[in-house]
């Protein structure tokens, strides 16, 4: 405990902190400019200055630490000249262009000169110059504005961890820059325009396009792009959003966010927006009203109902919607049409990978808090490069290094290239052999606790590749390396990636990294693409389960959840996609409702999905644009976008977030609302007036959500588990494939083509994102340097590619993150992606997709 | 031995890899001839460190050279008792003789020439550094027959 007294005011600490700090704690503000909350602190630019009783000169209250007894005064007359000094000599150079300044209105300098003054400078000489940059199509770098605190330096290299940007030069030449001199290349997070107090880092995206005292409301929403829900907030004139902004402190970002979030909210406005309703009319999409769409629907869907049965209808639901969309989804599913066929795209990896799991740990395994990584002393990640998946809880990881633990990768490292203690670099078939190995090792210095009998007695019978198998796949030493580093972790985190399923033998493979993880004692996460994919498993977007995570085998919860609805619920387990699909190309599955998703893009052998889709007699499509999928419909329903509706998601922690409308016009209508709509064309009771109406009725029938109000969900307090217990037991059964056998060799000459998960892009909703298209606008085939040189390749240089499905033409990209042997291309683009040139089957275990045909081969255009 | 192996080989000499980065990048210079956007590659990549750092570091020394550089560098002082001894003298005559002007470099690529603040030899002014040649008590003719055996 120690006493200090700042303007008389007599403080109690009880520990010692800078001198900023303690004022700040009496609610005393003390001028900064390089001083920013949670960077490491510089003392620069020399405005916090304070006297301090028997210490003979000014000092700086950020990097002085506070003693017993210490008596400090924050403005006196001398502080004050001294600020007022410290000002006139920024503005020597500084060029006063404030009428064209876009930071002008919440510039720190400006704000600081008008308190402290100079109201003139003394210095005639002529002010350094120095042209502004416009190399790069996101930042706009003006350096004469520049005052050179580094806050932007330190944001890019302490938080995010990108190390794009540093000071070149000395004294009055010295200027912010990227390493280039020019284009940033960076992962363009934009905090570094977060941090900048005056003009010199800005948007270019938004240049000369706002003032800052033109923002009439600001709306504190969740990011619609990945599983991590960053909070953000949208600033808003009429009805457009000026930026989308980070606050310090608020949400698990604490502040930060990446391109997506800070840049592509923008496919919002874009053009191609639906905005009303449309039906196929003679082989032709035609505008009709909403009124009459409804009624389209409804009569088919009675239609076939009665033709066919209930079981012929399936629906699609998404993880960019709300809760309270996919809610509604399978409500109408169950209790309108009486089926339980409902599925969605987290079918492909990301929800049998969390049942699994649960099936091995007991319920809510996956539910821990993000902001916990860092405090972890080690990492391990597997299964995809988690700063382009989930970025913000890529800066946890990096954090978990500068914090000295310890981060081991299997697979390529990409983000986290200078945050690895081990990377276990080997072609993506011979990860199982690596996780095996690593186990095996690990299984002899770990003993095994009892807590888990089931897992025990596998991680017992599980085949340990000898040192000759293992030699195939990598190094013994790599494997002993990181063994040790694993053994050494005390509370560590597992990160797992989607790519650990999408392969053959994916149960094994998620069972050896649960096994690691158990004998480590870690917590574990499952990176999540879309922001809700856990929510809508939550909402019973699945065709064996019920709200809440209530399987819908066992006749007590369909039991309960009829008495608290007054509805019956379907029996019979429903179709999964894929069952969906394989039954509409049969001529079994009559209709499909797809909400917000286009399958046509987002899933292998594009031509059974389109012929599945084609042999519906009924597919609805209800999206914000035109899609590859939508433009096959009998019906497309204009959505609003998640940036015009109230509601909530649950990130992959399992954290309920507020969404909130920041837009009050929507070209579409809420999916909630449509569907509510079409329930009772179809003559259910519901009513749903609006979405709180919806939370009310999820609150009462799904008891992982009992009690839950927005209020409790806009305080941040929805955690896992949300009012009390889990709700199951701690372990289940699950079946392990090849268990006793090693994976089968693949041929090591081959390529394989490998699904890119572009920081920059996210599926295809990105494409309509002009910010995220001037960083990335095309398709690129990621290859190797070391695979270039096999084929006589060079940057830039244009290939075929081709598989046993598709050939496609398309420009060569060296890079090191990808593995020798791997060719990877992302899924965002419509004329040249991954998706086509594969196709799928379904894991026997797991049920999550399997790609296969992925086999290509690569020759030269000459 | 290649150069990032001999930046390694320092590296290893220092706690952290940030210590080695001063002498890195003197051999980055000798190698490269001047501090390119790939000498710095080079280092990042040898030593870890990301380019950008390395960058900022290297441009904050004045002793580095951050534009390409002949063959050769003069660096000839000026100071005030070279300046006394005639050391102007020995500009313009660079200048008649290679066309090398302070700052620049001979068409050839043979000479740069770098106007040198106090090279601490005032006793036996003027003086100049070729390349890390220390040559001294200089004249209009000596000068060039020293300059003549650097090719």
């Amino acid at each position: 405990m120690l006493k200090v007294t700042i303007n008389g005011i007599e403080i109690e600490l009880e520990k010692p902190v800078t001198v900023l700090e303690a004022a700040k704690q009496a609610g005393i503000k003390i001028p900064t400019l390089c001083h920013f909350d949670g960077l490491p602190p510089f003392g620069g630019c020399r405005l916090c200055l304070v006297e301090v009783e028997k210490l003979p000169k000014l000092q700086t209250a950020c990097t002085l630490m506070t003693t017993d007894g210490m008596v400090v005064r924050t403005e006196t007359a001398q502080i004050k000249a001294a600020r007022r000094a410290m000002l006139e000599f920024l503005l020597i150079n500084h060029p006063l262009d404030c009428p064209y300044c876009d930071k002008a209105g919440e510039c720190e300098l400006q704000d600081l000169v008008a308190i402290y003054g100079p109201e003139a400078g003394r210095f005639a000489e002529g002010k350094r110059t120095h042209p502004e940059s416009f190399d790069d199509p996101i930042i706009v770098r003006n350096m004469e504005r520049c005052v050179l605190c580094t806050r932007c330096v330190r944001m890019c290299d302490e938080l995010q961890g990108a190390f794009a940007i540093t000071v070149t030069g000395r004294g009055s030449h010295s200027f912010v820059e990227p390493f280039t001199g020019g284009k940033y290349n960076c992962e363009y997070c934009g905090n570094c325009l977060t941090v900048c107090p005056v003009g010199a880092i800005m948007s270019r995206l938004h240049r000369h396009s706002y003032r800052p005292w033109y923002v009439e409301r600001e709306v504190q929403t969740t990011c619609g792009f990945c599983g991590v829900g960053c909070t953000m907030i949208l600033q808003m004139r009429e009805e457009h959003i000026i930026r989308s902004i980070p606050r310090m402190g608020l949400g698990l970002n604490k502040g930060l966010l990446c391109v997506r979030g800070r840049f592509g909210y923008d496919f919002v406005e874009s053009t191609e927006r639906l905005s009303t309703p449309l039906i196929n009319k003679n082989g032709q999409l035609q505008p009709v009203s909403w009124p009459e769409a409804y009624e389209y629907i409804a009569n088919r869907l009675k239609e076939i109902k009665e033709k066919h049965g209930a079981d012929a209808i399936g629906a699609i639901a998404s993880g960019r919607c709300t809760n309270e969309d996919n809610y509604m989804l399978q409500r109408f599913m169950r209790f309108v049409i009486g089926t339980n066929n409902i599925d969605s795209l987290a079918r492909l990896s990301y929800a049998p990978t969390v049942s699994y799991l649960e099936s091995i740990f007991g319920q809510g395994i996956t539910a821990n808090l993000i902001p916990g990584i860092a405090n972890s002393d080690g990492a391990l990640v597997v299964g995809g490069d988690p700063t382009t998946i989930n970025p913000i809880l890529g800066l946890q990881i990096r954090a978990i290094r500068k914090n000295a633990g310890k981060v081991v990768v299997i697979g390529p490292p990409g983000g986290l290239k200078r945050f690895v203690t081990n990377a276990l670099i080997t072609d993506p078939y011979s990860e199982e052999m690596v996780l095996a190995a690593v186990l095996g090792r690990l299984s002899e210095e770990k003993e095994l606790r009892g807590e888990l009998p089931r897992l025990e007695e596998k991680i017992r019978a599980v085949k340990i590749p000898s040192q000759d198998e293992l030699s195939d796949a990598i190094e013994v030493d790599e494997i002993n390396a990181a063994v040790d580093t694993l053994k050494g972790m005390e509370n560590p985190v597992v990160i797992i990636g989607p790519e650990i399923a999408m392969q053959k033998r994916s149960s094994k493979r998620l069972f050896l990294i649960a096994a690691i993880a158990y004998l480590i004692n870690a917590r574990l996460f499952v990176l999540s693409e879309r922001p809700n994919l856990q929510g809508l498993m939550d909402m019973g977007c699945e065709p064996h389960m019920l709200p809440g995570g209530r399987p819908l085998e066992f006749e007590m919860f369909r039991h309960k959840m009829e008495e608290s609805l007054g509805k019956k619920v379907p029996e019979s387990k429903g179709m999964n996609l894929f069952e969906m699909l394989d039954a509409a190309q049969d001529g079994q599955l009559k209709a499909l409702y797809v909400m917000g998703e286009n399958l046509i893009q987002s899933l292998p052998n594009r031509e059974k999905v389109e012929s599945a889709l084609k042999s519906l007699e009924l597919l609805i499509v209800q999206d914000i644009y035109l899609t590859e999928t939508s433009r096959l419909a009998d019906v497309v329903l204009p959505a609003s976008s998640w940036s015009e509706k109230d509601g909530t998601f649950t990130n992959l922690e399992r954290r309920l977030q507020s969404v909130r409308a920041a837009r009050t016009v929507s070209p579409g209508r809420a999916d909630w609302q449509i569907i509510a709509d079409i329930s009772s064309q179809m003559g259910d009771s519901g009513k749903f007036s609006s979405v709180e109406s919806v939370w009310e009725e999820i609150i009462h029938i799904s008891p992982l959500h009992a009690g839950l109000s927005y209020e409790d969900i806009a305080k941040g307090n929805a955690l896992w588990p949300y009012h009390g217990e889990p709700l199951r037991g701690v372990e289940g059964e699950f079946d392990v494939e090849g268990i006793d056998s090693l994976p089968e060799k693949r041929d090591k000459e081959a390529f394989y083509i490998q699904l890119q998960r572009p920081l920059y892009h996210s599926g295809s909703t990105s494409r309509h994102s002009r910010a995220l298209l001037s960083i990335m606008g095309e398709p690129l085939v990621m290859i190797n340097p070391s695979s270039a040189e096999r084929l006589s390749l060079k940057d830039g240089d244009k290939v075929v590619v081709s598989s046993d499905i598709h050939r496609a033409e398309a420009k060569i990209k060296l890079s090191e993150d990808v593995r020798a042997g791997e060719v990877a291309l992302c899924n965002t683009f419509s004329g040249l992606n991954f998706m086509q040139f594969v196709d799928y089957e379904v894991s026997p275990v797991l049920g999550c997709i399997v790609i296969t045909k992925n086999n290509v081969n690569i020759e030269k255009v000459t | 031995m290649a150069l990032v192996d001999e930046i390694r080989e320092i590296g290893r000499k220092y706690p952290d890899r940030r210590g080695a980065l001063l002498p890195s990048l003197y051999l980055a210079q000798k190698e490269y001839g001047w501090l390119s956007q790939e000498a710095y590659e080079t280092v990042s990549e040898a030593l870890n460190l990301p380019p950008a750092t390395v960058k900022g570091v290297a441009t904050f020394y004045a002793m580095y050279r951050k534009k390409p550089m002949g063959r050769h560098l003069i660096q000839l002082c000026t100071n005030v008792a070279c300046m006394v001894m005639g050391a102007e003298r020995l500009v313009d005559l660079l200048k008649e003789r290679y066309g090398l002007e302070p700052g620049g470099t001979t068409e050839d690529g043979r000479f740069s020439l770098v106007i040198m603040e106090c090279i601490g030899a005032c006793d036996r002014a003027p003086a100049m550094l070729v390349d890390t040649d220390f040559h001294s008590d200089l004249n209009e003719t000596n000068i060039f027959e020293i300059l003549e055996k650097y090719k």
